[in-house]
């Protein structure tokens, strides 16, 4: 009987199951679709109700991970493949071309420095940050290699004119890039790390039971939801989570798309597009905690900027939570019941008034800041649909993954041997996935 | 120890990352000028396969008896270049690393000869300390297959189960005659998924539990005392209502599930005076007992001693009122259901809960937070006067029954446990985590765990999550059959130790225990090797391992050797700060030159005496970082070393230093900035740049 086990995500819920796995003895694969383990924890700013710094309890863990004898890492790959077999399973796992040698790359960044192409990244975009087309996910990355994004093997860079040098080759067909600054840079480094010319690869691995720790979204605006997309001082939470991040693309200052001057007087919008056609339809639970953290921080980087936050309910449901918001409301913050209409702006200054009511007096008001945060939900991960199939599992109406007996057998699903934790069961915090991640190792590694 | 100390020092180049900005081979060239240096090459890249084979062939050849590797951080390599001396036959202890790469070449990129001259003057440091190492062990400690869990409610007869299921013995310890806790007293359970009756579940925990032949369970017991530590736990127990009959346990590991119970509201809302008036537990039981029927109009009022200034949300009391609500309306369809509201705290798809509520007939009422409902009575009827935001209204409510969600608290047995187990609590008898974070069901002490409402009011299924996650942390020492500790740890010297107890008293893992002759003494498995006692011991009495007061203070004197006038000497902690300046390397942050750093594990573990040879030394000044409050991964070392820098101070100014150029700063691992402005802005102000 082979007694491993797989766990497939590698957020704080996966890594934390890997290592009460390992630790118990068991022999764990983590697996996760992305180039580095970390997940949506890795990106965050701060961890509430303590405002703990998010990577500084994290990036231990991630190596922690990285130099356990018993978990072995896959990054960027995917589960193409489940099948029962002798009481366990048989998995077929396939690594994503990362064109770029993990066994060889230092992520020493001489190849990124040489890469001429940049483009907004994919998270922090709006609030300016760049990647380049090679480029390490994050600095605490594990594995702490570069990643090459595929449409640069693939051709898709050319018409953005992004092939420097005119190079009229379709890519897809040539196995030698003539420009390839990266590969030489990477060469004169006096390695060899790039590889132009790599395919998928296949993996098989049997394991004796399964762990989804597949984590959860942050909700994307709807198209114009109170002006995001339109007017360039409306972002979302997550984005204004980046801002704040003296890791992120600002360094930390929090200041606004538009101009690049500080935010003075900004407004959190609680529960933004919920029940809309195209928002989240339930309570995501941590949004209200979320912001409460971001006034907190931000008094703290500049205690004369001004903070609104429009709610519903104040979800303060957790250990510390309600002292967390009296905290932002002594430091004055100013909470308002008020459910916001309209979000408009000044065309000459960009900065945006919102129209909303006040719950509490009835009256409809208007007021001016400089920029809106739209704290939004937090949606199931666009994996679980493939996953969910790939496991045999139920995906509930909401898109997560189903328990088979929430009650009785917490964490369970309707297969034998596969189990939940984090962000793959709902909307989520922190705490409660290291929680359900232990709880679910324990399952794991007593399966049979 | 005589045998020659022999040490081999290996520069990294890391391709350009290090050579291009620093004179590598004058590097390597000095490091052979240093004391006892037996051996010092230059690697292209340290970390590859090849390099790490050389070094280990060097270790073999040269018979090096230290090792200094030179190269990026000690954050993300240490264990690789560890592993591959171990591999060579050498203790991984005797490995020092220096860190040219995040500390030097990424942040001095436009001057060579200042990079290169810090450069030198780190590896001379790293080879001061690395002549004074010593070999280190991981130390490990027995532990047994027998847990306590104390509490019968559901979350410790689950962990029981789960801890029963692996073959290991589980003794069930609960005060009461019946296994069951707060779950006895409830009608229904509820969440997202649907209901089911409490009874059906107790039912079923219940004969599972006698049915397992390794729980046993002791009911109507007490615990008379507990001593001890992980594997090594001595419990007494008193039997029968805690009268006549004893049963003494050895014991590995420890759950504690004690629940929680209401505080009565006395004297709001005219609860104790009018029987009409309950509590939704005393509800519960009324709906458990089918006591319903006939129930006439009933108010339900939220947040009751809840959301003030002595505590927060009690977290289930919106999700029990809609849910009872919606069963007192269909018991009696013809009475009226009034949920008045602060904020409705149903989470996740609950949410759903409230339109369904709503279709049920149930009425929901929002007050202000400032203006809770009045109650009183007229012609023998509760009238509840209630100002409704939603509306705009004010309403007076009618009532036949009014129900108060009201706070809850630890149970009555938390102040004694807390004394056994030398564990905190809140003002409200909830037990504090580890971390709030990543260490929700640990207790800071190894082999202690936490589950259920013993930590705050929790829902049933987060209850039974717990107690599985609280099972696995009690399970892994006993899978194992030892815990493990690294090698870094205290070791008391009792020669001059004046037997204060101070060591014993601020160890935060209870890993130093005084005897009966108030000597001191640790139980290495359970240290962590912070730090936080050696640097407090009036007596000099305590060493870390790798980082003794001798090699720290090697390090200091061999950076302040030459033009101390120049230099700034800092002390940083291994988890944030190091993380904050291996952020300003990546980042490329370029700060001034000046700097010398000595890594400590913890910012807790700097002495005074440290701070003061520095000065002493001729130190333009001297700089402490640890992790950003509240962060600390020793549980309060940070906090413990602001206030022995403001001793520090004190001390100093005394001895006629000028304490201005003492810098301390908080820094998280994110913040490269934060550190590279610190560098600028010392050096600066003392003068430097």
């Amino acid at each position: 009987m082979n007694d491993a086990i797989l766990i497939i995500g590698a957020g704080v819920a996966g890594i934390n199951c890997a290592l009460n796995a390992a630790e118990y003895g068991t022999k764990v694969y983590l697996v996760d679709d992305t180039p580095s383990i970390g997940g949506m924890m890795a990106r965050l700013d701060k961890t509430f109700p303590t405002n703990d710094c998010s990577i500084c309890i994290e990036a231990p863990q991630m190596y922690e991970v990285d130099n356990h004898p018993n978990i072995e890492i896959l990054s960027n790959t995917e589960v193409r493949k489940v099948k029962k077999a002798d009481g366990g399973f048989k998995i077929r796992l396939v690594k994503k071309a990362r064109f770029v040698d993990e066994d060889v790359c230092t992520g020493c960044g001489a190849c990124v420095e040489a890469c001429p192409v940049t483009l907004p990244d994919e998270m922090d975009g709006k609030i300016g940050g760049t990647r380049k087309l090679i480029h390490m996910p994050f600095p605490q990355a594990v594995p702490n290699v570069v990643v090459m994004d595929p449409d640069c093997r693939f051709g898709r860079m050319q018409d953005k004119g992004a092939c420097v040098g005119g190079c009229v080759v379709d890519c897809s067909q040539c196995r030698e890039c003539p420009i390839a600054l990266c590969l030489k840079a990477c060469q004169k480094e006096g390695k060899d790390a790039i590889k132009l010319w790599m395919g998928n690869k296949n993996i098989d691995i049997e394991v004796n039971s399964i762990v989804v720790a597949t984590g959860i979204m942050d909700a994307k605006p709807g198209e114009g939801l109170h002006g995001y997309g339109l007017l360039e001082n409306v972002i979302t939470n997550m984005e204004f989570e980046r801002l704040m991040n003296a890791g992120g693309p600002t360094a930390g200052q929090i200041i606004r798309p538009s101009d690049g001057k500080h935010a003075h007087n900004i407004a959190w919008l609680q529960c933004a597009g919920r029940g809309l056609a195209t928002g989240v339809p339930y309570c995501s639970k941590v949004c209200c905690m979320i912001a409460a953290k971001q006034v907190i921080i931000t008094k703290e980087h500049d205690a004369s900027v001004k903070a609104t936050v429009l709610y519903n309910d104040l979800k303060a449901y957790g250990k510390g939570f309600w002292d967390f918001y009296r905290k932002a409301v002594d430091q004055g913050v100013r909470y308002v019941k008020g459910r916001p209409y309209y979000v408009s702006e000044d065309q000459e200054t960009k900065d945006l008034t919102i129209r909303y009511e006040d719950l509490e007096s009835g009256e409809i008001k208007e007021e001016e800041y400089d920029m809106v945060v739209l704290s939004m939900g937090l949606v199931a991960a666009d994996r679980n649909k493939k996953l969910a199939k790939v496991l045999n599992l139920e995906l509930n109406e909401l898109g997560y993954f189903k328990e088979k007996d929430p009650f009785l057998a917490p964490l369970e699903t309707n297969v034998e041997g596969i189990y939940l934790c984090g962000g793959a069961t709902g909307p989520i915090d922190i705490s409660e996935s290291v929680v359900q991640a232990t709880a679910a190792g324990i399952k794991a590694v007593t399966a049979r | 120890m005589s045998e020659e100390i022999r040490v081999g020092v290996f520069v990294c180049d890391c391709g350009s990352n290090i050579a291009g900005f620093v004179d590598v081979p004058g590097v390597v060239e000095y490091a052979k000028t240093l004391p006892d240096v037996a051996f010092a090459d230059e690697g292209r890249w340290s970390c590859s396969v090849d390099y790490l084979s050389k070094l280990q062939n060097a270790v073999k050849e040269q018979k090096l008896n230290r090792v200094v590797i030179a190269s990026c951080t000690p954050r993300t390599h240490e264990p690789l270049f560890k592993n591959s001396v171990r591999e060579a036959g050498l203790n991984p202890y005797l490995l020092e690393f220096v860190s040219i790469r995040e500390q030097v070449s990424w942040v001095h990129m436009h001057d060579r000869e200042a990079a290169t001259l810090k450069a030198k003057e780190m590896v001379k440091m790293g080879v001061a300390k690395a002549r004074l190492l010593e070999e280190g062990h991981e130390i490990q400690l027995p532990v047994g297959q027998d847990a306590m869990i104390i509490g019968g409610g559901i979350a410790g007869m689950n962990a029981a189960l789960a801890v029963a299921k692996q073959g290991f013995k589980a003794y069930l310890v609960e005060r009461k005659p019946e296994l069951g806790g707060l779950l006895k007293e409830l009608a229904v359970i509820s969440g997202e998924h649907g209901e089911m009756t409490a009874a059906d579940i107790l039912k079923e925990r219940v004969s599972q539990v006698e049915a397992d032949p390794n729980v046993t369970v002791y009911t109507d017991c007490v615990i008379e005392a507990v001593e001890g530590y992980i594997g090594n736990y001595k419990v007494k127990l008193k039997l029968n209502g805690g009268s006549d009959q004893n049963v003494d346990l050895n014991i590995s590991t420890i759950v504690v599930a004690t629940g929680m119970e209401e505080i009565a509201p006395e004297g709001l809302f005219l609860y104790g005076e009018d029987e009409r008036v309950i509590t939704l537990l005393q509800l519960e039981k009324k709906l458990k007992e089918n006591a319903v029927s006939g129930v006439g109009d009933t108010v339900f009022i939220s947040c009751v001693n809840s959301k003030n200034e002595q505590r927060g949300c009690c977290n289930i009391g919106c999700h029990v009122s809609v849910k009872d609500a919606v069963a007192l309306k269909k018991a009696n369809p013809d009475s009226k259901v009034y949920i008045c509201y602060r904020d409705m705290s149903l989470i996740r798809e609950e949410h759903f809960a409230i339109d369904a509520a709503k279709q049920a007939g149930v009425k929901f009422l929002r007050f202000p937070d400032a203006k809770y409902p009045e109650v009183s009575k007229v012609d023998g009827r509760l009238m509840v006067k209630v100002q409704d935001i939603l509306s705009g209204r004010e309403f007076e409510l009618p009532a036949d029954l009014l129900v108060l969600a009201t706070a809850f608290k630890g149970n009555e047995t938390v102040q004694d446990i807390k004394g056994q187990l030398k564990v905190s609590a809140s003002a409200d008898g909830f037990f504090q985590e580890r971390h709030i974070k990543l260490g929700p069901v640990d207790f800071a002490a190894d082999g202690l765990a936490l589950a259920g409402c013993a930590k705050s009011p929790k829902t049933f299924k987060e209850s039974c999550e717990e107690s599985l996650a609280a099972a696995m942390r009690v399970s892994i020492p006993m899978a194992n059959g030892h815990i493990e500790a690294e090698g870094i740890v205290a070791d008391i010297d009792l020669t001059d130790c004046t037997k204060c107890g101070l060591c014993a008293k601020k160890c935060p893992y209870g890993a130093i225990r005084v005897n009966e002759n108030k000597e001191p003494a640790v139980i290495k498995a359970l240290c962590k090797g912070c730090g936080l006692c050696a640097a407090d011991c009036p007596s000099n009495s305590i060493q870390i391992v790798h980082f003794s007061d001798e090699q720290i203070l090697a390090a200091v004197e061999a950076a302040l050797e030459d033009n101390p006038e120049k230099k700034i000497l800092g002390f940083i902690c291994h988890w944030c700060a190091h993380g904050g300046v291996d952020m300003a390397g990546v980042s490329r942050l370029q700060y001034p030159p000046v700097g010398r750093m000595i890594r400590v594990m913890c910012s807790a573990r700097v002495s005074i005496k440290m701070i003061e040879r520095a000065f002493e030394l001729g130190a333009a000044g001297v700089l402490v970082a640890g992790c950003e409050f509240p962060t600390c991964h020793y549980i309060s070392g940070n906090y413990e070393c602001e206030k022995r820098i403001n001793r520090a101070k004190k001390k100093l100014a005394k001895k006629g230093y000028d304490v201005d150029k003492l810098w301390l700063t908080w820094c998280s691992a994110a913040d490269g900035p934060k550190y590279a402005n610190t560098m600028r802005d010392m050096a600066k102000q003392l003068g430097l740049s």
